[in-house]
């Protein structure tokens, strides 16, 4: 999210608009199957044979022993805050993102506070970028167990993975 | 090394938020006249140039293509480097390659960002290609916004900074308040520095503990600003630097590693076996490798000052115990006791360092000319008191996994 900037002379106004969708760039060959995962609301990631580690979402090869990564794992849907962040209540018409305002475009309410996390989910070795749900701000800790929340009908999107939230154990 | 090279004049410009009064390419060759005037090389004696800014930054994508006539390259080989925030660091070691192949006696490296060229600093041309075009393959998975926002790279490096400071807090023991201290410090120090960007004379921690939360742990305070400004250096080989330089900076040991991306789920739409960002891999194997070179078995008592890229302050602490300077987990403590300070035991960034001035492209180049200056004595009001043998630089950019560290000393490295 970046700060707006004060406003500074305009030398020239061209009104358009921009289509994300003129972008063709090519996710990993293996988004689309880790997206397939969540619409049945599983986790699939990917193990490689030299170093053993179950890397979420799944890649084909190794970043550090570049092994081919073949094997899919289903990972659990509990699992532990390895990091975290946390933001001051947003407030309407001072961030922008992708010139649009969390606020005005309802994606955030106004005064929310988003807590970010990192999740690693049993049975894997890497961390989840998410958003800690349910919880208030101040009980959020490093080594919290948490559980990935979908959303009630799954369609294979990115976006049916809503989060995590405090699990009862 | 197949021979030695030294660094025999640096060159700057003022840094400031808007530098209005010139154009990129008259702010390029400000800092690159002002290299050779410091050399006494004139232009003819230059046989390359390497240069550098961050791709797309400052509104022009090539601009190395236009800056060529006001830097003198006209008739000689100019190569371009841009590995995003190690840039700089790129550069200086291009140049380096360059003269200690043999292949050029004279070379310079300027590095430059001119963020105001653009109107939201770096966000239209800069953020939006480097950092949220990569996300475009996303959207079609259906990624959501409130997903999007969560992603360590919208915040590009502030974003995976606070994850990475977080990291670091929970394995050190630090606390923010730590990063109140370095962030005062990188402004004091760059006080004493007439080229710096933010200087505030007698900055307190309070002063920026007072400043609001962006993201808890970091404050408006602890985040480097968007600067204008370049920077340039002279290399030369061993013969001409001892006949035209008095106290040259010897490049006593170099080298550069990446490591897996720790940015989560952007470029690659994979994960990343890099369970903690702050672990920093290619940063120790670079200072390993260049202290192998620079005949340095023990950083902690050898190397007398530090110019560490650290836009934010969690990063000075952490990048010195992977140069080797602190134990693992315990530069904030030496921090506290002052080690750290101008005059303390082991000066970091004496010049205020990124967190007080972030012409990006410049920024790594800058921490090598800054060594540079503290080796040749020449660094005025912020030279370190202490004698300095050896000095260590650090470029820290890429996807957040490139790593350049550079080893400058008062004598050359010994031959192997």
């Amino acid at each position: 999210m970046a700060y707006l900037k004060d406003q500074r002379r305009e030398t020239m106004m061209v009104e358009g608009s921009w289509n994300i969708g003129a972008y063709r760039y090519k996710g990993s060959t293996q988004l689309q199957e880790y997206v397939d995962g969540l619409k049945e609301k599983k986790l699939i990631g990917s193990l490689c044979p030299g170093c053993g580690k179950v890397i979420v979402q799944p890649r084909n090869i190794c970043g550090r022993c570049h092994r081919r990564m073949d094997k899919r794992m289903v990972v659990s849907h509990k699992g532990t805050i390895t990091c975290f962040v946390i933001s001051p209540p947003i407030e309407k018409g001072k961030y922008k993102i992708i010139g649009m305002d969390p606020v005005e475009a309802g994606v955030i309410q106004e005064g929310a506070i988003l807590v970010p996390v990192f999740v690693r989910f049993d049975g894997a070795d890497s961390n989840i970028n998410t958003i800690l749900l349910n919880c208030p701000p101040e009980k959020v800790h490093i080594g919290m167990r948490v559980k990935a929340v979908f959303v009630e009908n799954p369609e294979g999107k990115l976006s049916d993975l809503e989060g995590v939230e405090p699990l009862k154990e | 090394m197949l021979r030695n090279a030294a660094i025999i004049g640096c060159g700057q410009t003022k840094h400031s938020g808007r530098r209005r009064d010139v154009n990129q390419a008259e702010l390029v060759s400000e800092a690159v006249h002002n290299a050779l005037e410091d050399a006494q090389v004139s232009l003819k004696e230059v046989n390359a140039l390497v240069v550098g800014n961050m791709q797309g930054f400052g509104g022009v994508a090539n601009p190395d293509l236009w800056i060529g006539d006001w830097i003198g390259a006209p008739g000689k080989p100019v190569l371009r480097i841009a590995t995003g925030g190690t840039t700089g660091g790129s550069v200086g070691q291009g140049g380096f390659y360059s003269v200690m192949s043999g292949l050029y006696d004279i070379v310079v490296a300027t590095a430059w960002e001119k963020h105001s060229d653009s109107k939201e600093a770096g966000a239209t041309t800069g953020l939006l290609h480097v950092a949220l075009a990569n996300f475009f393959h996303a959207f079609g998975y259906g990624l959501s916004m409130k997903n999007l926002l969560a992603t360590s790279a919208v915040g590009a490096a502030a974003g995976v900074a606070a994850y990475q400071a977080r990291f670091y807090m929970h394995r050190s023991g630090c606390r923010s308040e730590h990063f109140d201290m370095v962030a005062a410090k990188a402004r004091r120090n760059a006080a004493r520095n007439k080229y710096a960007h933010l200087q505030w004379p007698n900055c307190t921690p309070e002063d920026i503990h007072k400043t609001e939360l962006i993201v808890d742990p970091f404050r408006y305070g602890h985040v480097c600003p968007a600067s204008d400004g370049a920077s340039a250096i002279v290399i030369a080989c061993e013969d001409i630097a001892l006949k035209k330089c008095k106290r040259p900076a010897w490049v006593k040991g170099l080298a550069s590693y990446s490591d897996e991306e720790t940015q989560m789920q952007s470029e690659s739409g994979g994960g990343v076996g890099v369970l903690d960002p702050s672990e920093q891999m290619g940063a120790r194997l670079s200072a390993m490798k260049a202290y192998q070179q620079a005949g340095i078995k023990d950083p902690k008592q050898e190397i007398d000052v530090a110019e560490i890229y650290q836009p934010f302050p969690s990063q000075e602490l952490l990048f010195s115990e992977k140069l080797g300077l602190f134990d693992e987990g315990k530069a904030w403590i030496a921090m506290e006791k002052g080690e750290t300070e101008i005059n303390g035991r082991m000066p970091c960034d004496p010049s205020g360092g990124v967190n007080a001035t972030n012409a990006i492209g410049s920024s790594a180049l800058q921490r090598i000319l800054e060594a540079g200056l503290q080796v040749m004595g020449k660094a005025e009001d912020h030279q370190v008191p202490k004698k300095v043998r050896n000095a260590v630089a650090h470029g820290w950019g890429g996807v957040t996994n490139y790593i350049t560290v550079t080893v400058l000393g008062e004598t050359p490295a010994p031959r192997r």
